[in-house]
């Protein structure tokens, strides 16, 4: 009882984003960490030096991890759509739920770089007045992101209240 | 009175039903609301004579500081060469000389063509302001989203008589508009009659007949009816007098130094010169004295940022909300309209705790993006409070607490540890994380604000009225997560209060997180209008109780 932490909330589906975002996530990584990969394992060849394959070694160290890493992360992220807010979660190690009142809402993004865009996500960002309100939800289906951002600007406007 | 007022109202407020049926259909990335309140409305035509200029001596004030700007940026890289100018010969003098007129010819020349370029008008609904020489601006700021109006008196506009009327609204960075320089009675006035405005009263005798006419027919009503009001209006004497205003407190110039005196940049100064002087004295060397000439110039630029901006810091109450004046060299009043403070911090380091002093801070949505500015000034609700100033800067903010005994919960929240005052405190296992600070992690629920209180030497006590909540978010680490412990946040527009409470208990934070949402939800529905007079009787019923509430605080 004592053990249920303060993110395991009763009566709340959470819909999970598309596994497409590890996709997403871990190419820009890769793409990234191919350099020190290759230039690495270039310059030891080169060199001829054995040290120098630690530069590989440990950028591969780095891939492996990300990608474990990087699916657990994804399958943590979640929303849910209540009545009166949206509620967004994220994080394994570091938690964190975000609650946002639909009439609080200020403005919705729809974004999708080249990458996202070629696998078919796209993320829907929500802002209110404060800074802080941290409410992107990455890797969601054009679609659902459609759907999800119309949704919301109707909810908004529907509850909308001052500052 | 409020009939035509209601009807003017329509287009605005018929904004949230009307958008509601559009958001659904249209397929673009719909803005739920224009945060920054310039929302195109029908701005007067060019050639109105409601458009009105700045004072003309303008350039002549804003001229000067490019001038400065520019010879002491060029003094500063060329320090070498100026210091050899004693002994140079005449002809270097003149070209120094025309250097400087050349300077000085641009700086006031673009200052005029500036001056030249910007007009603004005031029609029923929004502030207009046109500006550029080469990139022209138009901005217009709603009046039903404003924010705050400061009249400010930098020294050199102080010799003119003249005032920079600023307008906020609830934008990005630089979304507010700035009036400069106006003569000081016409920014009075105007900022008067804005007040009047954006409280929700309207232009009394003929001019509302037309306007509300033009209204009505069509969207160019106002364009149509400005260029009788306009000159009308500024003709005969202003349409709306200043609201009467009452002084709750002010900070005697004493106290500001002893604070000043008393605070960590003070201390530091102190010891960091003592232990070069030591250093340098022991060593025999002055270089040392060199090196910290520039952590000297920084620290008495803060210090002198404090004194100036806190010297003869006086607050009052009127109908149309907090007014605070302050500034040395650079007077500052200020009017923050009824609902606009988003959230109050009052914190005491370990040196003002003898004396009992606290400095009080406040969110306003528009000051926000300043808060980086010498001394964050607009933020500051009272630099140095004693315990009697808290109670009423709080209650200024928020006339009534929502608890019974309101000066017993302040001293809790203020001195208190544990559960003195009601508070939910941190569980003992949070001194796992926190070992000093854990006794005064705690949290206050009320019926109308949630009050935060945390720090040890530091203390600090956050009051977030519970329609002012923007979101919510429980947050958890590894080590929290072993001892069953959650952070709770509250989120509020930018601003030097940024509400928390950390390690409670996480059953706590999670019911806080999902009853916080009801309640801010149920106090938003019953919140005060925006516009602070469009119900007479509940501003009244306001300051009634609020009255009641001052004395028991007090």
């Amino acid at each position: 009882m004592s053990d249920v932490g303060p993110f395991e909330l009763a009566d709340l589906r959470w819909t999970r984003v598309s596994g497409r975002l590890v996709a997403a996530r871990l190419c820009v990584v890769g793409v990234v960490l191919a350099v020190p990969v290759v230039g690495g394992t270039v310059g030891a060849l080169v060199s001829g030096e054995p040290w120098v394959w630690a530069v590989p070694a440990v950028a591969l160290g780095v891939m492996g991890w990300v990608g474990w890493l990087v699916p657990r992360q994804v399958r943590a992220l979640g929303y849910a759509e209540r009545d009166d807010d949206l509620l967004v979660v994220r994080g394994i190690m570091f938690r964190r739920l975000v609650v946002v009142p639909y009439g609080r809402m200020q403005y919705v993004d729809v974004q999708a770089g080249p990458v996202a865009r070629w696998l078919g996500i796209a993320q829907v960002q929500l802002h209110t007045a404060a800074p802080a309100t941290d409410g992107s939800i990455p890797g969601l289906a054009p679609d659902e992101a459609a759907r999800l951002r119309d949704r919301l600007a109707s909810r908004g406007e529907a509850k909308l209240a001052g500052l | 009175m409020t009939e035509p007022s209601d009807v003017r109202e329509e287009p605005g407020l018929a904004e949230p039903a009307g958008g509601a049926g559009d958001g659904a259909g249209s397929a673009q990335s719909s803005p739920v609301r224009p945060a920054s309140g310039l929302a195109a409305q029908g701005a007067p035509p060019l050639d109105s004579p409601a458009w009105r200029r700045m004072h003309p001596v303008t350039p002549l004030v804003r001229g000067w500081k490019v001038l400065a700007a520019v010879l002491a940026v060029l003094g500063v890289q060329n320090a070498d060469e100026l210091a050899r100018l004693g002994d140079a010969p005449r002809s270097a003098w003149l070209a120094v000389a025309v250097g400087v007129l050349a300077v000085a010819l641009v700086g006031f020349g673009y200052a005029a063509m500036a001056w030249r370029m910007t007009r603004y008008a005031v029609t029923d609904d929004a502030v207009h302001l046109r500006s550029g020489v080469l990139f022209r601006q138009q901005r217009q700021a709603r009046l039903d989203r404003l924010q705050a109006v400061d009249v400010v008196r930098p020294l050199l506009a102080q010799l003119f008589g003249l005032s920079e009327l600023r307008l906020e609204v609830a934008g990005g960075s630089g979304s507010g508009v700035s009036l400069a320089f106006l003569p000081e009675r016409e920014a009075d006035a105007l900022r008067a009659e804005l007040l009047a405005l954006a409280a929700g009263l309207r232009r009394p005798v003929g001019a509302e007949a037309g306007d509300a006419d033009g209204d009505a027919q069509d969207g160019t009503g106002p364009p149509s009816a400005a260029p009788e009001t306009g000159p009308r209006r500024w003709a005969t004497p202003p349409a709306f007098v200043t609201a009467p205003e009452r002084q709750v407190y002010e900070v005697p110039l004493g106290r500001l130094v002893g604070s000043i005196a008393l605070s960590g940049a003070t201390v530091a100064a102190v010891l960091g010169v003592t232990a070069v002087l030591v250093v340098s004295v022991l060593g025999g060397e002055v270089g040392g004295l060199v090196t910290i000439l520039p952590i000297g110039v920084g620290l008495v630029g803060l210090v002198w940022g404090r004194a100036n901006g806190g010297a003869f810091f006086r607050a009052a109450t009127s109908p149309d909300g907090i007014r605070l004046r302050h500034g040395l060299t650079e007077s500052r009043a200020q009017t923050v309209p009824p609902g606009r403070v988003q959230a109050v911090s009052i914190a005491q380091g370990p040196l003002w705790r003898g004396t009992d002093w606290w400095r009080v801070q406040m969110n306003v949505a528009g000051y926000g993006q300043e808060e980086n500015q010498p001394g964050g000034r607009e933020s500051v609700l009272n630099p140095v409070a004693t315990r009697d100033q808290v109670r009423t800067a709080l209650w200024l903010v928020l006339p009534d607490l929502g608890v019974a005994d309101p000066v017993a919960t302040v001293d809790a929240a203020l001195t208190g540890s544990g559960t003195d005052g009601g508070f939910t405190p941190a569980p003992r296992r949070a001194a796992w994380v926190d070992p000093v600070g854990w006794r005064r992690h705690g949290v206050l629920v009320t019926e109308r604000a949630l009050i935060a209180r945390s720090g040890r030497f530091w203390r600090q006590v956050v009051v977030v009225p519970h329609e002012r909540t923007q979101s919510l978010a429980v947050a958890q680490g590894p080590v929290q997560r072993a001892l069953r412990l959650a952070t709770f946040a509250l989120h509020s527009t930018p601003g030097p209060v940024s509400p928390a409470v950390a390690h409670l208990d996480q059953q706590v934070a999670a019911t806080l997180l999902h009853d916080q949402a009801v309640r801010a939800r149920a106090a938003r529905a019953t919140a005060a209008p925006e516009q602070w007079l469009t119900r007479p009787q509940a501003a009244d019923s306001g300051t009634a109780t609020g009255q009641i509430t001052t004395g028991q605080l007090s």
